[in-house]
């Protein structure tokens, strides 16, 4: 169910974020918003969102630096709004920290759905497996938790749900495709992007040398794999 | 009874077609224009020519007249000595004549003595002396020489008086000598001046070729400058003459950058700017449309138009946005490798027409290639949007090979619709800017700003690919687009190479 979720709209054009609010109040969630970084960091603080959409073109800090904030207290999902979608500010923003991102001007129903797919639940695992091990990394999708060398690892929810996705079959290859319908719900014409800078940032976490992964691993030309 | 003024009009007629016809024919007269190319290098050539023949002329005839004026008066001298010699001799002896005559060489000799003449050979014999040298002789008792014509060309005839015997002695020798030395002459000065020519050649299409290097660097930065490569600039010169046509050329192509710049940027500002109450229109109309049901009639049909336009509108600012960014050329494709069957298949199901037909044979479906998968989707929706608005047809679309080569390199991706197909001249001009061809005006569609197939060309093109459209050839009445794509052979088709 999503009745009840909490968004904060980080926009300064005053008309889009009346609309876009607008839109998503009729989803019947609740919309915080701000108009600048500094105002959505305070309000954030206050009220903690259950995902944040951020507008790259800000006055005073921007998108980036926004979502570098706020990765630094909370795992929340982050939509991304950007000009285009061949530019550097996609790869940019993904590695800021954010989930997704949409292009201008979006339907507020593509952002419904985008916002609907990072809240999925992360599936739950098969009877018996409430413990994954890959080695020296423990998986506990239950809790929500990655242990690496016995020390608890911070993920974001995305990244969370990447891993687990991973984790349903060890050893198994994950193309591109697959893993943004599992984990984004976009179908063929999904930005590979996301995987990769995804898959990058996991391997920061998870990995003892992100330069040399052992667990997630790139299989050429077919995708990825998670194994011990 | 005929009136006179009948033939008037045929008069006046037969005046204008004359007149036509001398315009004509002067016009045909006036010689064709010369390429300043070939105008410098006939002018090195007649210039070549002039030189040389008249240097040819001049040496010859000085030539001439020196070796003959050398050789009358060796010729003569040696006649005089000859002459006091056969005086001599025949002071001693009158029987001595004839051998005192034949001295050897190529000279023959005759003595008048005693009312006699007699010769040393039969080709010289009284004859053949000018009456007015042999009068001079006779008479004023002069030696003296003169040139005749003979047979075989010119000879020297020398006469000298012996009046210490009261004879004559005559000389004839040809100028054979005279005339071998200058026909050598002659033919050393043809030869000089055939050579010389030739220089003059070679010498005036090395003075063209550098004439015209300069234009021909400009017409070839013009050619690219022409082809959008707005960057190019003519090499700065030394040349005080040619420094003018480079700076100007330069200042122009300046101007021009700077100005389809502004005309780039001016598209991507309003578009962008267009972005944003868009995005406002699209939420807001959202809302509205969510709550159709309670919205009155009129106010629902309302609601319609203003939700479609909408939409149409955001497809125009996309559009042109994205035609923006290719003026601007900042364009990055995001290629990765495709199986172009399953992608085709892909794109058709996201198109405005999900059931159209694909048909593939077995070769083609194993076609790999590269390609940004989100603006190869916009070139199949918007051919697919051209079949369904333009041409009324229902389309369908082919795979093939491009070619028999083997290995293949290209692929077609035909969309072929059995619509009214294409006039004669809508070929090229359909994948104009906000070009609709005859047939979308005839069916004033009202959907597409017309952007859809010069987009699609530009993205064809980036992908280093051909787009055009003909008729159908397989006798069903209808126009077919084809797409033709490089192959890629590097690497299998799944692999992912972008990162």
């Amino acid at each position: 169910m999503t009745v009840g979720i909490r968004v904060l709209a980080v926009e300064d054009d005053e008309r889009i974020r009346a609309s876009v609010k607008l839109a998503l109040e009729d989803e019947g969630w609740i919309v915080d918003e701000a108009a600048s970084g500094e105002d959505a960091i305070a309000i954030f603080a206050k009220h903690p969102a259950d995902v944040v959409l951020i507008d790259i073109m800000l006055p005073g800090i921007d998108g980036f630096e926004l979502c570098r904030n706020i990765r630094k207290s909370s795992d929340v999902p982050i939509v991304m709004v950007t000009a285009r979608a061949d530019t550097h500010d996609v790869v940019a923003g993904l590695e800021a920290g954010a989930d997704d991102y949409l292009t201008k001007p979006f339907a507020p129903k593509e952002l419904a759905a985008r916002i609907r797919a990072l809240l999925r639940r992360v599936r739950p695992s098969k009877p018996g497996h409430s413990k994954l091990l890959f080695g020296n990394l423990e998986i506990i999708p239950d809790e929500g938790k990655v242990i690496l060398n016995n020390a608890e690892v911070e993920l974001t929810k995305t990244e969370f749900r990447l891993l687990c996705e991973l984790a349903n079959d060890p050893g198994g290859v994950f193309s591109r495709e697959l893993l943004l319908d599992k984990v984004w719900g976009y179908g063929y014409f999904g930005d590979g992007r996301l995987v990769d800078v995804h898959i990058r940032r996991l391997r920061m976490k998870v990995e003892t040398d992100p330069a040399n992964p052992t667990h997630v691993v790139t299989v050429r030309g077919l995708g990825y794999r998670l194994q011990s | 009874m005929t009136d006179i003024f009948s033939d008037k009009p045929d008069a006046r007629y037969r005046l204008t077609r004359t007149r036509k016809l001398i315009r004509t024919s002067v016009h045909r007269l006036r010689p064709r224009r010369i390429g300043l190319r070939n105008r410098i290098l006939l002018i090195f050539v007649a210039g070549a020519l002039l030189l040389s023949s008249v240097l040819a002329l001049v040496t010859y005839s000085f030539t001439r007249s020196n070796l003959v004026d050398q050789r009358v008066s060796t010729e003569t001298n040696q006649a005089i000595t000859n002459a006091r010699r056969t005086q001599n001799d025949l002071l001693r002896s009158p029987k001595e004549i004839l051998i005192a005559l034949d001295q050897g060489g190529s000279a023959h000799r005759i003595i008048y003595i005693d009312n006699t003449w007699t010769g040393s050979s039969p080709l010289f014999s009284r004859q053949m002396i000018p009456p007015a040298l042999l009068q001079r002789v006779q008479r004023d008792q002069k030696a003296a020489s003169m040139i005749v014509d003979s047979l075989k060309g010119q000879a020297l005839v020398v006469g000298i008086p012996l009046p210490r015997i009261n004879a004559m002695y005559f000389e004839y020798d040809n100028l054979r000598e005279v005339r071998d030395a200058l026909q050598s002459v002659r033919l050393a000065l043809a030869l000089a001046a055939i050579i010389t020519t030739f220089v003059g050649i070679a010498l005036g299409v090395f003075a063209s070729r550098r004439a015209v290097r300069p234009l021909a660097n400009a017409a070839q930065a013009a050619r690219a400058i022409a082809d959008g490569r707005l960057e190019t600039r003519l090499e700065p010169t030394d040349d005080p003459d040619m420094q003018a046509l480079t700076s100007a050329f330069n200042d122009m192509v300046t101007t021009l950058q700077e100005r389809v710049e502004r005309d780039a940027r001016f598209t991507s500002d309003v578009s962008h700017e267009l972005r944003s109450p868009l995005m406002t229109l699209a939420a807001s109309v959202q809302v509205l449309e969510s709550r159709r049901d309670d919205l009155p009639e009129r106010s629902q049909a309302a609601l319609d138009l203003l939700s479609s336009d909408v939409a149409r509108f955001q497809g125009l600012v996309e559009d042109l946005l994205e035609i923006s960014r290719f003026d601007a050329g900042a364009i990055r494709l995001v290629l990765e490798p495709l199986s172009l069957f399953e992608f085709i298949k892909q794109a058709v199901s996201v198109s405005s027409l999900p059931r159209t037909e694909i048909r593939c044979d077995d070769i083609a479906a194993l076609v790999a290639i590269r390609g940004d998968k989100r603006r190869l989707a916009r070139v199949i929706a918007n051919l697919l949007d051209n079949a369904r608005i333009h041409s009324g047809g229902k389309p369908k679309i082919v795979i093939q090979l491009a070619d028999d080569e083997s290995p293949p390199t290209n692929v077609w991706i035909v969309v072929e619709d059995d619509g009214d197909g294409l006039i004669e001249g809508e070929f090229i001009k359909i994948f104009e800017r906000f070009s609709r061809g005859g047939a979308a005006g005839r069916r004033a569609g009202t959907e597409g700003a017309g952007l859809g197939l010069a987009l699609a060309r530009e993205h064809v093109t980036l992908h280093r690919g051909r787009i055009w459209a003909e008729n159908r050839t397989d006798g069903i009445r209808g126009a077919r687009f084809i797409v033709e794509l490089p192959i890629d052979t590097t690497q299998t088709h799944d692999e992912h190479t972008h990162e």
